[in-house]
């Protein structure tokens, strides 16, 4: 069977030989003998060159072989061809069974490099009959002499190259145009995988050999000088793009890295940064991968030079969209990142991660994620244990060094430029509010508590508090854990505040005793103080007041308070001018000391100050009211006693008293009524109002602003307002009226006195001389009454009445037009509680009806 | 029906239908000898396909193919010269 075959072989090759010869157009003329030498020759040279090569260099299988002729058909442009040629190839292949060929690929490859064989060699023919000017530099003929080459291409044109031209037109423009192809790659000076190379250099911004970084264009470009097709040069130049990208994101890391420690990148930048980093280390991981191919040759059957190296710069830049959208994002963000850092890094970040790209949005969520949990970090910190660790001043609460007092309000600001736009402002409110409570805790209160409500609601948030567990998407957890924290912690401050440090206790006192909510107290103190106050300013002796103020707290039910409350009572004298009186500069003080003197501040304490002196001022008017009547009371001046007088001085005696009294009692009413609306309307309702408040409030400053609240509504509705500025004026007239009145009452009731004593004396002279001589002597009246004559005091008397009573006079009238000025104001007052003051003041509609307007 | 018949003719026949498909191959194979311009003609390639069936390698064929006709086509002087004797 063997030998068989063997023999068939050779009697194949020896027909081949045969018939090949006898296409020879050169040997026509002699057709090829079996024993001519040249047959011999050719037959012995056609065995060694299939002995040479017994197995075929590429696999078996002639789809691929099929499929690849048929693309190059198809890309010479001869797509009909290539169609039929797949027909006829579907068809030959469907040929099985006896009597079909058996080795079909083999079949197939053989013609296909039958076909490219004669091609090379028309090719060769083409060129040389074309175009003999290019074919100078074809490499194959390059050493011939020029003599030559024109002898032989004469003989050529002659024998095939226009015959064949002549023949088939078609072929003349396919010569042609594979000649272009040829000067196309000549042009190209370089190939493309070099550019590929170059590109993925350029990627990883590395200057390649042909593509270079260009600081004039800003990119990187192929240089000049290197001929490419200007689509190349474009193609290389969009692909370069993410080297430039590249080159902004790695030299921000960089910039930021070196930085580090003299420059404050923050935290969040290095997050940033590192997180960039791990995204480019992803990149590298990437063009390794693409660089390790690009030395592979596309698995294809043929190993012709057809088949390019696999990556091409169209497969590059297929490679690229997707790191090329990522390498985009990271510039944009490093350019808007720049300038900014923690908070509002974040927060610059986030506004992109707002994207309907889930590519993009779930990039940024990896992004923030790591961007924000020095952020988040911060957060927890500051919540469970009041901990600022912001050394870059990244976080958006910022502390201040300040006093302890004045801690709560100032100690701790909101850096708005800071705040991401993830977290809302109120979240970041409670937030600062926590770490606040937390810090007031341990600063002001010294108290320790707070670290178990911290870790009680740690553990009530749950798994998201360990540390580094919260990221960003998970304000929810978050906003829990803040509130949990702050509720808790908020809770502890307050029963901090309210049972050691008895706030409560303390607003009470303030209000007994600034607020003269303590009625004997203040009776007694105004008792006690009130010649010593007389006495000009700069003559009275803080020291005495105080011991006199210790006196008034002994005396009253003050002594079974607190004793840590009284000790906080002290007096104060205000900076006094010349011709102040002690009455001016009075004024009682409440020491509320740290932590109480965040509520109590110096402004609250000033406010407190001005009620107090509006109060003590009505005090001291009522005061003063009360001392006149003592004086003036029917049962101390008896009718009895002047029994004597003459009828016409008694008369004038008696309508003057009468005077005094109805204007005494005119302004006893006003004093009266507003003593009763300042002490019950406006002091004992706004307190209720405040106990109410306090019970609800939740936190420190729900305290702070009941207690605003409460002082302020105080102020408002005691006159003392910015707009009852006027109306404060005219009432202070009107008390200063009221203690004109009252010394003149004095004087009144002083006469009167002395013309009983004088009377009594006349009649029994014996009884109590030395004592009427001795009160005469006090008096301040030039001249004494004690050597005229009956008829010459009746006289004095007369006249002294007579003064008296035009004084009266004036004062009524300066009192009833000072009050109905008064009066007519109030109505006019926003506010809805003076209204009932005016209701009080003219219940009867006494005032009204006088008034010419109404 | 017809496919049915079309296998009893087969069964009958075997050689003649044989005969049939390999003319129908080499006509296939003829066709797309001409479509890639390979410029063998008919009986050239029916040996080629021979051989090819014998499992000869394809590549030294066409090795043989073609330097049997460049050797035929004029070359230059200088080869020329040296091929003559």
């Amino acid at each position: 069977m063997e030998e068989e075959d063997q023999q068939k072989v050779a009697d194949l090759i020896k027909e081949l030989v045969i018939r090949l010869l006898s296409q020879n157009p050169n040997s026509e003329s002699h057709p090829p003998t079996p024993n001519s030498p040249q047959f011999q020759s050719s037959l012995r040279y056609a065995f060694r060159l299939i002995s040479s090569r017994l197995t075929p260099s590429v696999s078996p299988d002639a789809a691929a072989i099929a499929e690849s002729t048929k693309r190059r058909l198809a890309t010479q442009g001869k797509s009909s061809q290539a169609l039929t040629f797949a027909d006829l190839y579907t068809k030959f292949a469907s040929k099985t069974g006896p009597g079909s060929v058996n080795n079909k690929w083999a079949v197939l490859y053989l013609l296909k490099i039958i076909s490219e064989d004669r091609k090379n060699v028309k090719t060769q023919l083409g060129s040389l009959v074309l175009l003999p000017n290019l074919a100078l530099n074809d490499g194959e003929l390059g050493n011939e002499s020029r003599v030559l080459l024109g002898k032989g291409n004469k003989e050529k044109g002659w024998n095939n190259g226009v015959l064949l031209v002549l023949k088939d037109p078609e072929n003349l423009r396919e010569i042609a145009f594979r000649e272009f192809v040829n000067l196309i790659k000549e042009e190209n000076e370089v190939s493309e995988e070099v550019l590929v190379r170059d590109v993925l250099y350029a990627c990883q911004g590395i200057d390649g050999k042909y593509v270079k970084f260009d600081s004039g264009a800003d990119g990187y470009v192929l240089s000049d000088v290197i001929k490419v097709p200007r689509a190349i040069r474009l193609m290389v130049r969009k692909l370069c793009e993410l080297g430039w990208l590249f080159r902004k994101v790695k030299g921000y890391i960089s910039e930021s890295m070196d930085g580090f420690p003299s420059e404050d990148v923050g935290t969040v930048g290095q997050a940033f940064c590192a997180a960039l980093q791990d995204e480019l280390s992803d990149y590298y991981k990437l063009l390794a991968v693409l660089e390790a191919q690009s030395m592979n040759p596309i698995p294809l059957v043929s190993e012709t030079a057809s088949s390019g190296n696999y990556l091409s710069l169209r497969r590059l830049s297929v490679w690229f969209a997707e790191p090329m959208v990522k390498m985009r994002l990271m510039a944009v963000l490093v350019d808007k990142c720049r300038v900014l850092r923690g908070g509002a890094m974040a927060g610059a970040i986030h506004l992109h991660a707002q994207h309907g790209d889930p590519l993009v949005h779930e990039f940024m969520g990896r992004l923030l994620r790591r961007v924000c949990s020095p952020l988040f970090e911060m957060v927890r910190s500051w919540v469970l244990e009041g901990e600022l660790e912001d050394v870059f001043a990244e976080f958006f609460v910022v502390g201040q060094p300040v006093k302890a007092e004045s801690l709560w309000r100032e100690g701790y600001l909101l850096h708005a430029g800071m705040l991401p736009s993830f977290i809302s402002q109120s979240l970041a409110q409670r937030i600062l509010r926590t770490g606040k409570s937390i810090n007031f805790l341990r600063v002001c209160c010294e108290d320790r508590g707070w670290a178990d409500a911290a870790t009680e609601a740690a553990a009530a948030a749950g798994t998201s508090t360990r540390r580094w567990g919260l990221g960003y998407g998970e304000t929810d957890a978050l906003e829990s854990l803040v509130d949990g924290a702050a509720k808790r912690v908020d809770k502890h401050l307050l029963d901090v505040i309210y049972n050691q440090y008895k706030f409560k206790e303390h607003c009470l006192a303030i209000k007994r005793y600034l607020l003269l909510g303590q009625g004997d107290f203040v009776q007694y103190l105004m008792d006690i103080v009130g010649p010593e106050l007389s006495e000009p300013a700069n003559t009275i002796s803080s020291f005495q007041l105080a011991g006199l103020l210790e006196t008034a707290v002994r005396a009253s039910n003050a002594q079974y308070d607190d004793r840590d409350i009284l000790d906080r009572l002290k007096v104060k004298m205000m900076p006094h001018g010349i011709g102040d009186r002690g009455w001016d500069v009075f004024s009682l003080e409440y020491d509320a000391r740290v932590p109480l003197d965040t509520v109590f501040t110096e402004s609250v304490m000033a406010k407190y100050l001005r009620i107090f002196n509006f109060l003590w001022k009505l005090r001291r008017v009522e005061h003063a009211l009360i001392g006149a009547w003592k004086t003036m009371k029917p049962n101390c001046i008896t009718s009895r006693s002047f029994m004597k007088l003459q009828h016409a001085v008694k008369l004038q005696l008696l309508s003057t008293l009468r005077r005094c009294q109805v204007l005494w009692d005119e302004m006893n009413h006003f004093v009266s009524n507003l003593q009763y609306y300042i002490m019950f309307e406006v002091l004992e309702v706004s307190w209720s109002n405040f106990l109410n408040e306090m019970e609800v409030a939740k936190d420190l400053d729900d305290l702070l602003a009941a207690h605003e609240k409460y002082l302020h509504s105080i102020v408002e509705k005691s006159l003392l307002g910015e707009r009852s500025q006027t109306l404060y004026s005219s009432l202070f007239a009107l008390f200063d009226l009221i203690l004109k009145f009252r010394s003149h009452a004095d004087r009144l009731s002083e006469g009167i006195n002395e013309l009983q004593a004088r009377t009594l004396e006349s009649s029994v002279p014996s009884r109590n001389k030395s004592k009427t001589k001795k009160r005469l002597n006090d008096t301040s009246e030039p001249g004494s009454w004690v050597s005229e004559g009956r008829k010459a005091l009746t006289q004095r008397a007369g006249e002294f009445l007579r003064n008296m009573g035009q004084d009266l006079d004036a004062l009524s009238k300066e009192y009833s037009s000072l009050l109905e000025d008064f009066i007519s104001k109030l109505p006019m007052q926003q506010h809805v509680d003076l209204k009932f003051l005016l209701f009080r003041l003219d219940f009867t509609e006494f005032y009204s009806q006088l008034r010419p307007s109404t | 029906m017809y496919v049915s018949l079309f296998f009893f003719l087969q069964l009958l026949n075997m050689d003649a239908v044989a005969a049939k498909t390999a003319r129908e191959s080499l006509d296939l194979a003829f066709q797309m000898s001409n479509i890639l311009d390979t410029g063998l003609d008919r009986h050239t390639l029916s040996i080629l396909i021979a051989l090819c069936d014998l499992g000869l390698n394809p590549e030294a064929l066409a090795a043989v193919v073609k330097e049997l006709r460049t050797e035929l086509v004029p070359l230059p002087p200088s080869d020329a010269a040296h091929a003559i004797p």
